[in-house]
């Protein structure tokens, strides 16, 4: 095509202009939508994770009551039980996400905010002796006065462990059995190595960090830097356990989501996994 | 003084609609429950408002101290911002004045501050001291361009403590209740999204 004058030039020269700046915009608000429905996408808070679990709440996070149609029906909760997994993780196999969600809806099983069984895990930065040390303070509700709170019930620091290690396979240090006729005068000796301290303990003493930690808060020694990560463990659905954490990255997949499952064959795995939680060793 | 005026109006209608009982078993009804919702979004609007007044470039510094001063207004004694990024796990915290004034004076020569058509509100649940607690999340973009052209943007995630309690004061010789929302402590995430 030929162009006849300078004027039909500037005309044609506007109009793509104008489809340049027409076609900018519209990538701007496709743009916004796709960032948008991801942020609708993502489990925003834990609030909406229970809500999604027991198919409370519509796709834009409105609130369903018992009164709606739609409250815990069995289709929303299905939806919301595929997108509620850390799609990451290799570790947690398609048959047992099936099973979970089968289970789930066929026991009708709930989540219940109130319901006791999950708890907090809270990783958490503090200054002792000059240097940044990790803590993990393990965060449950407890029912106070008129509504609830959440209170620290065991706290976890490897800075604390070495203190209580014990080794009682070995016949070790110990006061005598006649010690008592002595008024245990050889206690002296027994506490002058602050090493073997532990060995004078009775077996059944757990290592308690709590105390450690609000003593060492309470004298100055511990100052609280920073919260890193927070976590939840549900022990609250029978023959289950699953761990919840935060995924802040690109994509759909974001927010609050289950990051690992277990099935519990017996009350003995779920003891021996809380254990494990809260790195109780004996 | 006009909005506040207003807002304890349509909180004290608000109560007057919902009735009595459910306030009685302590529990929140869902349509009071969605009135306070309502009063929580708008004070949150306002938070956000201002926060693009004080981030404005073109913002004259006694007008941002005086927006500064309003949305102080908005927030309960002692509420903290924790702001943590996505290079960096550590939280940092800061009074809220101290995190407005660090707002205001960022080194950029213009700055954008918009907001996503998108909030959450969580349910509200009780305090042992009778309070009630929610959290409302929101969702802001930030562009800022400094004096030789770089641009720095960021999209952040703030969740905002609210927290709900029912007062009473005197209208016309009339004690009246009304449900009163401020806001607390607020969890600031850059987001990978």
């Amino acid at each position: 095509m030929i162009f006849k004058t300078t004027s039909q030039l500037k005309k044609i020269h506007f109009f793509l202009t104008l489809l340049l700046i027409s076609s900018a915009s519209y990538a701007q608000i496709v743009r916004e939508g796709e960032d948008e429905s991801k942020l609708y996408a993502q489990s925003k808070q834990v609030n909406q994770f229970f809500r999604r679990f027991n198919g409370e709440e519509d796709e834009k996070g409105n609130r369903y009551y018992a009164r709606d149609k739609q409250y815990r029906s069995e289709k929303l909760r299905r939806k919301y039980l595929g997108i509620l997994f850390d799609e990451s993780n290799a570790g947690i196999s398609g048959a047992l996400k099936v099973e979970f969600a089968k289970n789930v809806l066929d026991k009708q099983m709930f989540l219940n905010f109130h319901g006791g069984n999950w708890f907090s895990q809270v990783h958490a930065t503090f200054r002792f002796n000059g240097k940044d040390e990790d803590v993990l303070l393990f965060m449950e509700l407890e029912k106070d006065h008129a509504g609830s709170k959440w209170v620290i019930n065991k706290v976890y620091a490897d800075m604390f462990a070495p203190y209580f290690v014990r080794d009682t396979t070995k016949v070790g240090r110990f006061l005598h059995p006649l010690s008592h006729e002595l008024d245990f005068m050889n206690l002296r000796k027994a506490l002058v190595n602050s090493d073997s301290i532990s060995q004078f303990t009775v077996k059944r003493f757990v290592p308690d960090h709590l105390s450690v930690f609000l003593y060492e808060l309470k004298k100055g020694n511990l100052e609280f830097k920073s919260v890193n990560q927070v976590q939840f463990h549900f022990f609250q659905l029978d023959g289950w356990y699953f761990e919840l954490s935060n995924f802040n990255r690109p994509g759909y997949n974001t927010g609050w989501l289950i990051s690992n499952l277990v099935k519990l064959s017996s009350p003995g795995d779920k003891e021996a996994l809380r254990r494990h939680l809260y790195n109780e060793t004996n | 003084m006009v909005k506040n005026l207003r807002n304890l109006f349509m909180m004290v209608v608000l109560v007057g609609i919902a009735g009595s009982a459910a306030a009685q078993s302590g529990d929140i009804s869902p349509e009071r429950k969605q009135a306070i919702d309502s009063l929580a979004l708008e004070k949150v609007r306002d938070l956000s408002k201002y926060i693009s007044i004080i981030g404005n470039k073109k913002t004259a510094y006694s007008e941002a101290s005086r927006v500064m001063d309003r949305a102080e207004e908005l927030f309960s004694p002692g509420a903290e911002m924790g702001v943590s990024s996505l290079n960096r796990k550590e939280v940092n915290y800061y009074k809220v004045r101290q995190y407005f004034e660090r707002l205001m004076a960022l080194n950029y020569d213009r700055v954008s501050i918009e907001w996503y058509d998108i909030h959450y509100i969580s349910d509200l649940e009780r305090q042992p001291d009778g309070k009630y607690v929610g959290v409302v999340t929101i969702y802001q973009r930030f562009e800022g361009v400094s004096e030789d052209g770089m641009r720095y943007k960021d999209t952040t995630k703030k969740d905002i403590t609210i927290y709900v309690d029912r007062k009473k004061t005197q209208i016309a010789g009339r004690t009246v209740e009304f449900w009163d929302v401020l806001l607390g402590d607020i969890k600031v995430t850059e987001t990978g999204a």
